[in-house]
């Protein structure tokens, strides 16, 4: 993993609000907002740290991650929804790899 | 019913993104005067709003908000005033008072669809965190938000629903058939 710091304090502090009011919030709420609060978080935190990431994360980070807000709006279609997450767990693990060693080991 | 008024509740749909355009001060108040409208039980009026326009806290509101997408330029925090209950003998937990919450907040969101503003409505927040930020007297209870500002232009699409539905399907006639 490259070593960038890519978040500032007064963002950590936010991204932090962000999910413990999740946390609260979510014992009131039904359970498929489970999903959207962890993708606003997302959202955010990408939103952060666009500008300092690398060209690794950058490629992940302006792809689907965009587009979450169009994301949470199909989440009644549960299939789309998944489709949509699944691609998502795609691209970070792709980006994951060009941050590894093991990318690196192979080429 | 006029049709403008079926008009208006047909066609408002919760805003989820809203530009930088201002809020007069004299709209906030038109809206708010409506909102006195509202039926309330017993005529008790229980709800106390808080107007929040300036844009620090309205930061600040927001970072303690999950479920609130928008920036808009003025939000309404409708509170239920405990005093209220305790001079008329209501318990807290009385669902009567969450119904004034929706009929204040209806009228609200109708009253600025009226003068062309954007409206959208929030309960995803932290209630103790809003307590902190806002200062709130320990009488209020912080209910709901109506977040109010101008339509964004490129304005994301409404939450697809659930299942399609009309109003037939949400009703019953009449007396349910002995079992
Ligand atoms: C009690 C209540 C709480 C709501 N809370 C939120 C909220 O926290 N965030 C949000 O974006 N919308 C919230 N909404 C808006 C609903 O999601 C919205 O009314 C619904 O999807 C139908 O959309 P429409 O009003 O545009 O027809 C709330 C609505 C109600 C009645």
């Amino acid at each position: 993993m490259s070593e960038n710091w890519v978040l500032k304090e007064g963002e950590a502090v936010e991204l932090l609000a962000l999910l413990i009011t999740s946390a609260r919030i979510q014992l009131d709420e039904p359970a498929h907002y489970g999903p959207l609060r962890l993708l606003t978080a997302t959202e955010r935190l990408s939103g952060m740290i666009l500008e300092r990431a690398s060209e690794k994360s950058r490629e992940f980070l302006q792809g689907n991650v965009e587009r979450i807000p169009e994301l949470h709006m199909r989440m009644s279609d549960v299939d789309d929804y998944a489709a949509g997450l699944d691609g998502l767990c795609r691209e970070v693990a792709e980006c994951l790899l060009r941050h590894s060693t093991l990318e690196e080991d192979a080429s | 019913m006029s049709d403008a008024v079926l008009n208006n509740i047909r066609s408002r749909r919760v805003v989820r993104e809203m530009s930088d355009q201002p809020v007069t001060r004299q709209q906030v108040e038109t809206i708010l005067e409506a909102a006195r409208w509202a039926p309330s039980g017993g005529n008790l009026r229980p709800i106390r709003y808080i107007v929040i326009e300036d844009a620090e806290t309205r930061r600040l509101i927001r970072l303690v908000s999950p479920g609130m997408f928008q920036k808009a330029p003025v939000l309404v925090l409708l509170c239920l005033n405990e005093e209220v209950m305790i001079e008329h003998s209501l318990p807290p937990s009385d669902r009567a008072l969450l119904i004034d919450v929706g009929t204040a907040a209806q009228t609200i969101m109708l009253a600025a669809h009226g003068i062309g503003l954007a409206s959208g409505p929030v309960t995803s927040y932290s209630k103790e965190a809003i307590r902190v930020i806002l200062n709130l007297p320990a009488s209020y209870s912080p209910e709901m938000f109506i977040c109010i500002g101008h339509k964004a232009e490129s304005t994301r699409r409404g939450m697809k629903a659930w299942k399609k539905i009309n109003w037939r399907d949400l009703t019953h006639w009449e007396r349910f058939p002995q079992a």
